[in-house]
């Protein structure tokens, strides 16, 4: 399987544009996943997966396509697919002070299949994982503080501090997910690799 | 569900926005917002508030689809506002209660403020209530075109788009049928320690992975025997156009845009 595109280096297969779009629709499953399996509603608020998959994204895929399926994400909610968490999107979106996390899992796969494409022990998965995680946080957020900033021309009595208290609360729950995801990824790695017939998957 | 997830939020219709070009759409979209940055009085806030009520209103789109735009910013205007309500201290003391003390500043630049965000979701809102997703992504991968030269994977990048679309609906079924098919085996989600409730959503996840990356390989399959060659000389269903309608449009949007220049710092 080979296909050329544009010019004469080989850039994307048929192969990698079908797993790109079907990672993106995946996402739309992960940052929904509640609706299907209520397992973890936290003070009333579903939680999402969607930093759990953006890490799945990028070991599954590697870093480049993993980063690819994730910016398509983006790219359909804003153009008004309703697949970002409790089934929003719109260009609207974009002014959302949390659309910083949408574009920290970018990086996150990128970064996720940087370091697994490097190292292959389960420890070094669970490490991407978190370091991942870290990286949501500390984009996510600054992401708030400036939104504030420059969209709504916040005082200075808004401090940097005061949105980092606001991301406290919810550190623990994803630093469990992001343990969890570096297992599971770990297990899942080989999966887009194999034919369908050493998958065990008939019809 | 199902239905309503495939178009998004898409309000089907037949008015002078819904006819205009996708690409026209955008291009205005994204300098209105660019634009209503440099609004910073009464009069050039009412050019844009014009501009923008009028094409709702010839949008024919219902009020209430809009208001549900504001939903997700909803919390971020309000404490915007108060916070200006309460800080600034410019102008006249207009109320004062215990510790509270709220100023004409405060009130002005809260309402100016709120507006801009009102504007902003507004008229992006219109965009993805008059367009389907999938009109925007060809509108995309027309606009991005020139970015081939340097290379970029315009065409690609729509198509990966288009597909992920197509395939929402049918993730969607796929993951209720696999949720369902393992709550009958006994799969609880709801119950338990955190590490238990992790461990059912393994059984929920596995089937849905591998069953995408099937259905992701088959079509790259079908893609390959029906010999797929990337961008060059493809052809399209849709084809879009650029109309006399649009070029008034244009022509409209130059006239807000000279207008709020004009009115800036003014009243």
């Amino acid at each position: 399987m080979g296909s050329t595109t544009v010019g004469t280096k080989i850039r994307f297969r048929a192969l990698d544009i079908a797993y790109i779009g079907m990672f993106s629709a995946l996402m739309m499953i992960g940052a929904n996943i509640t609706s299907f399996a209520p397992f973890m509603v936290v003070g009333g608020v579903p939680i999402t997966l969607q930093a759990f998959f953006a890490i799945l994204a990028g070991i599954m895929l590697g870093s480049r396509l993993g980063a690819i399926s994730i910016a398509v994400y983006a790219f359909i909610g804003l153009a008004g697919a309703p697949v970002f968490a409790r089934f929003t999107g719109g260009f609207s979106q974009l002014l959302s002070p949390t659309f910083g996390f949408i574009i920290a899992f970018i990086f996150t796969a990128y970064l996720t299949g940087k370091i697994v494409e490097s190292f292959s022990t389960r420890g070094a998965y669970i490490v991407a994982a978190l370091i991942s995680t870290v990286i949501i946080y500390i984009f996510g957020t600054n992401w708030i503080y400036f939104a504030y900033q420059i969209w709504a021309d916040a005082p200075p009595e808004f401090t940097y501090k005061l949105a980092w208290l606001w991301m406290l609360a919810p550190l623990p729950k994803d630093l469990i997910l992001a343990v969890f995801a570096g297992v599971f990824g770990y297990r899942m790695r080989h999966i887009i690799h194999k034919p369908n017939s050493e998958r065990g998957v008939n019809k | 569900m199902n239905n309503t997830l495939i178009i998004g939020q898409y309000v089907p219709g037949n008015s002078v926005v819904h006819r205009l070009d996708p690409r026209t759409k955008i291009t205005i979209i994204f300098f209105f917002v660019i634009i209503v940055f440099f609004a910073n009085s009464f009069w050039s806030y009412a050019v844009l508030t014009l501009f923008g009520l009028l094409s709702m209103f010839a949008s024919k789109v219902p009020i209430r689809f809009v208001m549900k735009g504001l939903m997700p910013i909803w919390f971020l205007i309000v404490f915007t506002f108060l916070l200006h309500l309460f800080i600034n201290k410019d102008g006249i003391l207009l109320l004062e209660w215990s510790f509270i003390k709220i100023y004409t500043g405060g009130v002005i630049q809260g309402i100016a403020i709120s507006m801009r965000f009102f504007l902003l979701i507004l008229i992006t809102s219109l965009l993805t209530l008059t367009t389907t997703p999938i009109a925007i992504t060809d509108a995309v991968e027309q606009i991005l075109h020139p970015l081939k030269k340097i290379k970029f994977p315009v065409h690609e990048l729509a198509l990966m788009m288009s597909i992920s679309l197509r395939f929402i609906p049918t993730l969607l079924q796929e993951t209720d049928k696999i949720s369902k098919a393992q709550a009958s085996r006994g799969v609880d989600f709801r119950t338990g320690p955190v590490k238990e409730r992790l461990k059912a959503v393994i059984p929920l996840l596995v089937p849905l992975f591998v069953s995408a990356f099937k259905r992701a390989e088959e079509l790259a399959m079908a893609m390959e025997a029906r010999g797929y060659q990337g961008g060059e000389g493809r052809t399209k269903l849709r084809e879009l156009k650029i109309s006399k309608l649009d070029i008034w449009i244009y022509i409209l949007f130059i006239c807000v845009i000279i207008g709020l220049f004009l009115t800036r710092n003014y009243g």
